[in-house]
């Protein structure tokens, strides 16, 4: 498994940094001849570049699946999930990218490390409120005899909300690196393609964990609480874990 | 069981992941089977490098001065000692400390930002290993059989086989 992991690790960083190469390299030869061919490229890139960006570690994947192996739904919430995810990570992104560039000017990277630190923790305390409301939702849901538990759309933002806040510094990268170049609306289609590109892949965490509910669906419809509470807690736990990190740093 | 470990796997893993890019670029003189001069060139990526040009070349006259060399060894390349500069020596089997860097100097090079610096160390190249790689995973560091120039000695570049970031392993024979 870990050596599986490790060759998967291994072509994910490599693909990045090819595509990270060829994406500079493209945006940096655009001119007025190839403008559109080359930006049709730079998007095609982007695309490609967050569908594999998020297969790497982060980007809320483990929140996602933790609230779908512990609530009973469906493949559509989880495109649902992974784009709002992915929407509000490209705004935040675009959001600091454009705040800092053009109010701080200097000291860019000091400033992004520290706000993107503030962001992490506030992110941080979201998914342990977070974490609480559904271990909360599923001692209720016990206490009724609810089998049948639908999650309520309000825990659905809520969780999109607090994976999404912490702006993807890849995208800022993007963005910043499109910006300087001049190229503002390249930057800003690039964040939205490439968060095209993250959204699926964080869907498709969704949707392995709702398969993973299934499977374990008899156990589910008796004692389906008992998972919820353990996907609850193991949220609540990822965010003092997350909040934790982000102050050593 | 499987379940448990999945989970604890993805937790460890949680949200870092390589955003810069860093080309290692070893240079290694040995005599007599100890490395006499150790000297290391980074060239980080284009994008992250347009953004740290920015801080840098406070001047924008395309170049890193003095003034500007010495705030980014203060700022930047010095603080990397909390990361142990991205790079584990194994001596004996025993990891140690990365020996203080000297004649540091940054300078641009194809829109890239590169630092340039030395280990003034003399170790034996049959007890050494080099270990490239950020456990944070925010940094990966690139190391490539054709970045190694290693004057005196042949250069094994491998994978290194951690389980939750990715890194390369430098050895002579």
């Amino acid at each position: 498994m870990s050596e599986l992991y490790n060759h998967l690790l291994k072509q994910i960083v490599t693909f990045q940094y090819q595509l990270n190469s060829y994406i500079s390299t493209t945006i940096r030869n655009l001119n007025d001849e190839n403008i559109l061919s080359t930006s049709l490229l730079v998007l095609g890139i982007a695309f490609l570049y967050g569908l594999i960006h998020a297969a790497g570690p982060g980007h809320g994947k483990a929140l996602v699946a933790f609230y779908f192996v512990s609530n009973k739904s469906n493949y559509k919430k989880a495109f649902k999930m992974g784009y709002m995810i992915s929407v509000i990570h490209a705004i935040s992104a675009l959001i600091f990218t454009f705040g800092i560039f053009y109010i701080l000017k200097t000291m860019f990277r000091k400033n992004f490390n520290e706000m993107s630190g503030i962001a992490m923790q506030v992110s941080a305390v979201m998914i342990i409120f977070v974490g609480l409301y559904l271990i909360y939702e599923a001692y209720k849901s016990k206490k009724v005899k609810e089998l049948e538990i639908k999650p309520s759309s309000k825990s659905e933002y809520a969780v999109a909300f607090s994976a999404g806040i912490v702006p993807c510094p890849g995208v800022m990268t993007i963005v910043l690196f499109c910006i300087i170049l001049k190229q503002y609306l390249l930057g800003i289609l690039a964040a939205i393609t490439m968060s095209i590109g993250m959204g699926l892949t964080i869907s498709v965490a969704g949707i392995l964990s709702i398969l993973f509910s299934k499977k374990a669906g008899s156990f589910l419809d008796t004692k389906g609480y008992i998972l919820e509470i353990f996907g609850g807690l193991l949220i609540f736990l990822l965010g003092i874990f997350l909040f934790t990190s982000v102050g050593h740093k | 069981m499987k379940f448990i470990i999945s989970f604890i796997l993805i937790f460890n893993i949680l949200y870092a992941h390589p955003h810069t890019f860093i080309e290692v670029y070893p240079t290694i003189t040995v005599k007599n089977k100890m490395m006499q001069k150790i000297h290391f060139v980074w060239k980080m990526d284009e994008m992250t490098s347009s953004m740290l040009i920015m801080e840098f070349d406070l001047d924008s006259n395309g170049k890193i001065d003095k003034i500007e060399q010495q705030y980014i060894h203060e700022n930047y390349f010095s603080t990397l000692i909390d990361y142990n500069f991205y790079t584990d020596i194994t001596i004996n089997n025993k990891i140690t400390k990365f020996p203080n860097p000297k004649n540091f100097k940054a300078f641009i090079e194809n829109n890239k930002i590169c630092y340039s610096f030395e280990i003034d160390k003399k170790l034996n190249i049959h007890k050494t290993i080099f270990d490239f790689g950020d456990t944070d995973f925010f940094i990966a560091m690139i190391l490539k059989k054709e970045f190694t120039k290693i004057i005196g000695a042949t250069a094994v570049v491998s994978d290194l086989d951690n389980d939750f970031y990715f890194g390369y392993r430098l050895e002579l024979k």
